[in-house]
C-alpha cells in the first residue's frame, strides 16, 4: 500500500506511545480508520462522541500520558466539545482528531463541514487545521509537545480529508521541533527564598495542593515537604490523592463543598503555600474574606494562574518539581507545634459536631463501597451530590485513584472517563460514581463496558432527583421544588441487563452490604442501584455569596 | 458590556506567526476578558512569516494579568511590547471629508498650515484632508476641525517602531 496522511497520523501515534485511542467514525475518518486495522493502535468504538472525549480524558488522568479522542467532521466534532471543554478546565493533556471536508470544500457550507477550531477556540490550548499532508507529522508532534509540556491540556488536530488520503512519503524520524518557550522557568533562586524563610518564621502555616501537583507528577517532594516542616494541608477538588488521603497532615477539601477543619485552618492560618491551584471560585469562596491572615506563597507553572483572584505575595512561576526540589533544601526541619495541637483539638470538636463527613448515609454507603473494593482502586465521582458525598468520604490513597470533573463540573463525565481510566490502568480495579441525572447524559456507554466486556463497577446512586439542586432550592429558594424530580419508574437494573449487565438494587438504609458483596464479587461489569433519601444533602455547606467559614449545617441556620 | 468602560487606553506591537486564524485568537482574548480594542493594525514584517499587529485596547491596571500573560500564552504570539513608552515612534494616518462653508475658508487653509496637513481632493464646498502624526496630534486635529463641520472620518489606529536599531532580527 502506498503512504497516505493517514499513515502518517498512525505512524505519529505510535511515535508519540499512543497504543489506545477512543472515537467514532463518520465518512470523513475513514481514510484513518482503514490504515487503524493493521496498526498497533487500539481504537475504541464509544456510543457518543462525548464519551469518546471523556474516556481519552479519564485516560490520560488515570495514566498521565496524553489521551487521544477522534471523531469525524460535523456533528461528530461537535459531539467532542463539551469533553474538550472538561479537559481544558482541569489542564488535562489531550490531543483530539477531527475530520474536516476536503480542502477544496472547505468555506462552502459542505456536508458536514463545520468550523470546529473556531468552536473550539476558547477551550482549546491550542488547535490546527492541516492544509498539506507534508506539514501533518510535524503539526501531530507539535499537537502533542504542546498537549503535555507546561500547563498541560487539550489541542486540537482538524484534518481535512484530502489530506488523509493524499499520497505522501512516510514522515522522517525526527524530533519535535522546538516550541516558543511558553514559560520562563528561569529559577529565581532569590524568591524561593523569601518563601522558604516566610515558611520557617510563620507560627501557623497551611499547604494547599492543587492539580498541578499530580501534573507534574511532584507528589513525592510534596510529601517530603510536609513532613519536613510538618505542616499540615488541605487540598482542591482537583488535588485529592496528591498525597495518601489518611495522612495524619491532611485537613480535607477547602471551598464551598469543603470540610469544616479545611475551610476554618485556612482562615486561621498566617502564612499559605499553594502549589498547583489558580485559587477558583470553588475553592475560595467569597474571596474577600479568604484567609485574611495570611501571607499568600503561590507556586504555578502557569503565569495567568498566579494572581488571578487574589493577592499573592510570594509569587513563583515555575515546574513544580523544579520548584520543590530547589526549595526542600531551604526548608526547617520542624517539631510538632502549637499550631497542630490546635488543629487536632478543633478536628476533635468538629468531629463531634458534624456527623463525620456530614454526607449521610449516602456518605456511609461509599465508605463500604471502598471498603469492600481492593487498595488499588481507581474511583470517577460524577457531579451533583455524588460527587461531593465521593470526595469527602473516598479516601484516595494514591494520586491517580479520584477522577473527577472539577472545574467543568460536567454531568455524564464519570462513566466514560471510568472506561478511560479502565482501559488504561487494567490492573486496577474501577469504580464509577454516578448520580441517577448524570447517569442518563451518558448512559449509552454501558454498550460500550458491555461489548468489550469491561469490568467496570457502576454505582447509580439514585435518589429519583437533581439533588444538588433539590438542596439549592431547598435551601436558598424557600423549598419552591421545580424542574428537579427525574422520578423511580425506570429501573436501573433492567436497563443494565438490557444492555448486557447484571446489577442489583440496594437501598442505603436497608442492607446494602448484599449489593457491595455481589458487586465486588462479579467477574466483568455490573451496576449496582443504591437507593438514597432525596432529602440526604451536603452539609455543611457554604450559601452563595458568604465566605468560606459562614457554613450551614441544616436548613434551620 | 461586561464592566464599567475603562479610561486608559494602551497600545501594544504583538508578532505573531503570520497564518490563517491568528488573529481571531488575539481577538478573543481581549473579548472574552472584556476589553473593547480601539484601533488595531496588521501588516507583515521584515520576515514574511511574522506579522506585526499594533493595538489600542481600553486599558486598567489590570491590563498586564488579564491581556498581556494570556497573550504570551498563545503559541502563535512571539513576542507583546508595550509601545506607549519612550523608545517607540508612534503613527497613525487620519483622513477627513470637511464641510467647507462660507466664510471659513481662510480659516480652514489656515489650519491646514498649521496642522501640515494635506488636502487630498477638493471641491469648493468639500474638502479631504490627509494627516500622519502621533496620536495626540491627530486627536487635535480632529477636535480642531470638528468646528468646521466634519462629515466623515477614517484612520489607521497607531502603528510603532522602535526608535533604536533592534538587537534582535525576527
Ligand atoms: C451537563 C450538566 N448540566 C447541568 C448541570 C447542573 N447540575 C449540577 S449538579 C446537578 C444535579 C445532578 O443530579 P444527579 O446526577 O442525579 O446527582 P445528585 O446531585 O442527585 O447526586 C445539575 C443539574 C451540570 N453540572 N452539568
Ligand atoms: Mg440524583
Amino acid at each position: 500500500m502506498e503512504t497516505i496522511g493517514a499513515d502518517i497520523i498512525i505512524q505519529i501515534l505510535r511515535e508519540e506511545g499512543v497504543d489506545v485511542i477512543f472515537g467514532y467514525p463518520g465518512a470523513n475518518t475513514l481514510p484513518i480508520h482503514d490504515r487503524l486495522i493493521n496498526s498497533e493502535v487500539r481504537h475504541y468504538l464509544m456510543r457518543h462522541e462525548q464519551a469518546a472525549a471523556h474516556a481519552a480524558d479519564g485516560y490520560a488522568r488515570a495514566t498521565g500520558k496524553v489521551g487521544v479522542c477522534i471523531a469525524t467532521s460535523g456533528p461528530g466534532a461537535t459531539n467532542l466539545v463539551t469533553g474538550i471543554a472538561t479537559a481544558f478546565m482541569d489542564s488535562t493533556p489531550m490531543v483530539a482528531l477531527t475530520a474536516q471536508v476536503s480542502t477544496s470544500l472547505l468555506g462552502q457550507d459542505a456536508f458536514q463541514e463545520t468550523d470546529i477550531i473556531g468552536i473550539t477556540l476558547p477551550i482549546t490550548k491550542h488547535s490546527y487545521q492541516v492544509h498539506d499532508v507534508n506539514n501533518l507529522a510535524a503539526t501531530l508532534r507539535q499537537a502533542f509537545e504542546l498537549a503535555k509540556t507546561g500547563r498541560p491540556g487539550p489541542v486540537l488536530v482538524d484534518l481535512p480529508r484530502d489530506i488523509l488520503s493524499s499520497k505522501c512519503p512516510a514522515a522522517e524520524e525526527k524530533a519535535a521541533p522546538a516550541l516558543k518557550a511558553n514559560y520562563k522557568t528561569e529559577e529565581d533562586r532569590e524568591q524561593l527564598e523569601m518563601i522558604a524563610k516566610t515558611l520557617n518564621q510563620s507560627e501557623r502555616p497551611i499547604l494547599i495542593i492543587g492539580g498541578g501537583v499530580k501534573l507534574s507528577n511532584a507528589f513525592l517532594l510534596v510529601r517530603e515537604l510536609i513532613e519536613k516542616a510538618k505542616i499540615p494541608f488541605v487540598t482542591t477538588m482537583m488535588g485529592i490523592g496528591s498525597v495518601d488521603s489518611i495522612n495524619g497532615y491532611n485537613l480535607g477539601l477547602i471551598g464551598t463543598h469543603g470540610n469544616e477543619l479545611a475551610n476554618s485552618m485556612v482562615h486561621q492560618c498566617d502564612f499559605i503555600l499553594a502549589i498547583g491551584t489558580r485559587f477558583s471560585d470553588r475553592s475560595t469562596a467569597l474571596i474577600e474574606e479568604f484567609a485574611p491572615l495570611a501571607k499568600i506563597a503561590q507556586i504555578d507553572i502557569d503565569p495567568t494562574s498566579i494572581g488571578k483572584s487574589i493577592k499573592i505575595n510570594l509569587p513563583y512561576v515555575g515546574d513544580i518539581r523544579d520548584a520543590l526540589t530547589a526549595l526542600l533544601p531551604l526548608i526547617d526541619a520542624k517539631e510538632k507545634s502549637e499550631w497542630l495541637q490546635r488543629i487536632q483539638s478543633e478536628r476533635d470538636a468538629i468531629t463531634g459536631k458534624v456527623a463525620d463527613t456530614g454526607c449521610g448515609l449516602a456518605g456511609d454507603f461509599i465508605r463500604m463501597v471502598q471498603e469492600a473494593m481492593p487498595v488499588e482502586t481507581t474511583v470517577t465521582a460524577d457531579v451533583g451530590l455524588n460527587q461531593i458525598w465521593t470526595v469527602r468520604t473516598w479516601q484516595a490513597r494514591s494520586p491517580r485513584s479520584l477522577i473527577t470533573s472539577g472545574g467543568m463540573g460536567t454531568m455524564g463525565f464519570s462513566l466514560p472517563a471510568a472506561i478511560g481510566a479502565k482501559i488504561g490502568t487494567p490492573e486496577r480495579a474501577v469504580v464509577a460514581i454516578t448520580g441517577d441525572g448524570g447517569f442518563y447524559m451518558n448512559i449509552q456507554e454501558l454498550a460500550t463496558i458491555s461489548y468489550y466486556n469491561l469490568p467496570i463497577k457502576i454505582v447509580v446512586i439514585n435518589n429519583g432527583h437533581l439533588g444538588m439542586i433539590r438542596q439549592i432550592q431547598d435551601l436558598f429558594y424557600n423549598a419552591r421544588f421545580n424542574t428537579i424530580e427525574l422520578g423511580s419508574k425506570v429501573d436501573f437494573v433492567a436497563v443494565a441487563r438490557g444492555f448486557g449487565i447484571p446489577g442489583s438494587r440496594i437501598a442505603v438504609d436497608k442492607d446494602p452490604q448484599a449489593g457491595i458483596e455481589a458487586m465486588v464479587k462479579a467477574d466483568g461489569p455490573y451496576l449496582l442501584e443504591a437507593v438514597v433519601d432525596p432529602e440526604n444533602y451536603v452539609y455543611p455547606i457554604i450559601p452563595p455569596g458568604c465566605s468560606n467559614i459562614e457554613m450551614m449545617y441544616d436548613r434551620l441556620d | 458590556m461586561l464592566k464599567k468602560a475603562r479610561e486608559q487606553e494602551q497600545t501594544i506591537s504583538i508578532l505573531v506567526n503570520n497564518q490563517p486564524g491568528v488573529l481571531s485568537r488575539v481577538g478573543g482574548v481581549f473579548g472574552r476578558h472584556g476589553y473593547n480594542i480601539k484601533s488595531l493594525c496588521v501588516a507583515e514584517t521584515t520576515n514574511r512569516d511574522v506579522s506585526r499587529i499594533t493595538l489600542t485596547s481600553e486599558s486598567d491596571p489590570d491590563f498586564t494579568e488579564k491581556i498581556k500573560k494570556q497573550l504570551d500564552k498563545l503559541v502563535d504570539v512571539i513576542e507583546v511590547s508595550d509601545v506607549s513608552g519612550q523608545s517607540y515612534i508612534q503613527r497613525e494616518l487620519m483622513l477627513i471629508g470637511l464641510t467647507v462653508k462660507e466664510g471659513a475658508y481662510s480659516d480652514i487653509l489656515r489650519a491646514i498650515e498649521l496642522f501640515g496637513c494635506r488636502i487630498v481632493t477638493m471641491t469648493p464646498d468639500y474638502f479631504i484632508l490627509e494627516l500622519t502624526g502621533q496620536p495626540d496630534e491627530t486627536a487635535a486635529f480632529l477636535k480642531f476641525f470638528q468646528s468646521f463641520g466634519v462629515e466623515e472620518i477614517n484612520r489607521t489606529g497607531s502603528i510603532a517602531i522602535e526608535r533604536t536599531k533592534p538587537q534582535r532580527r525576527i
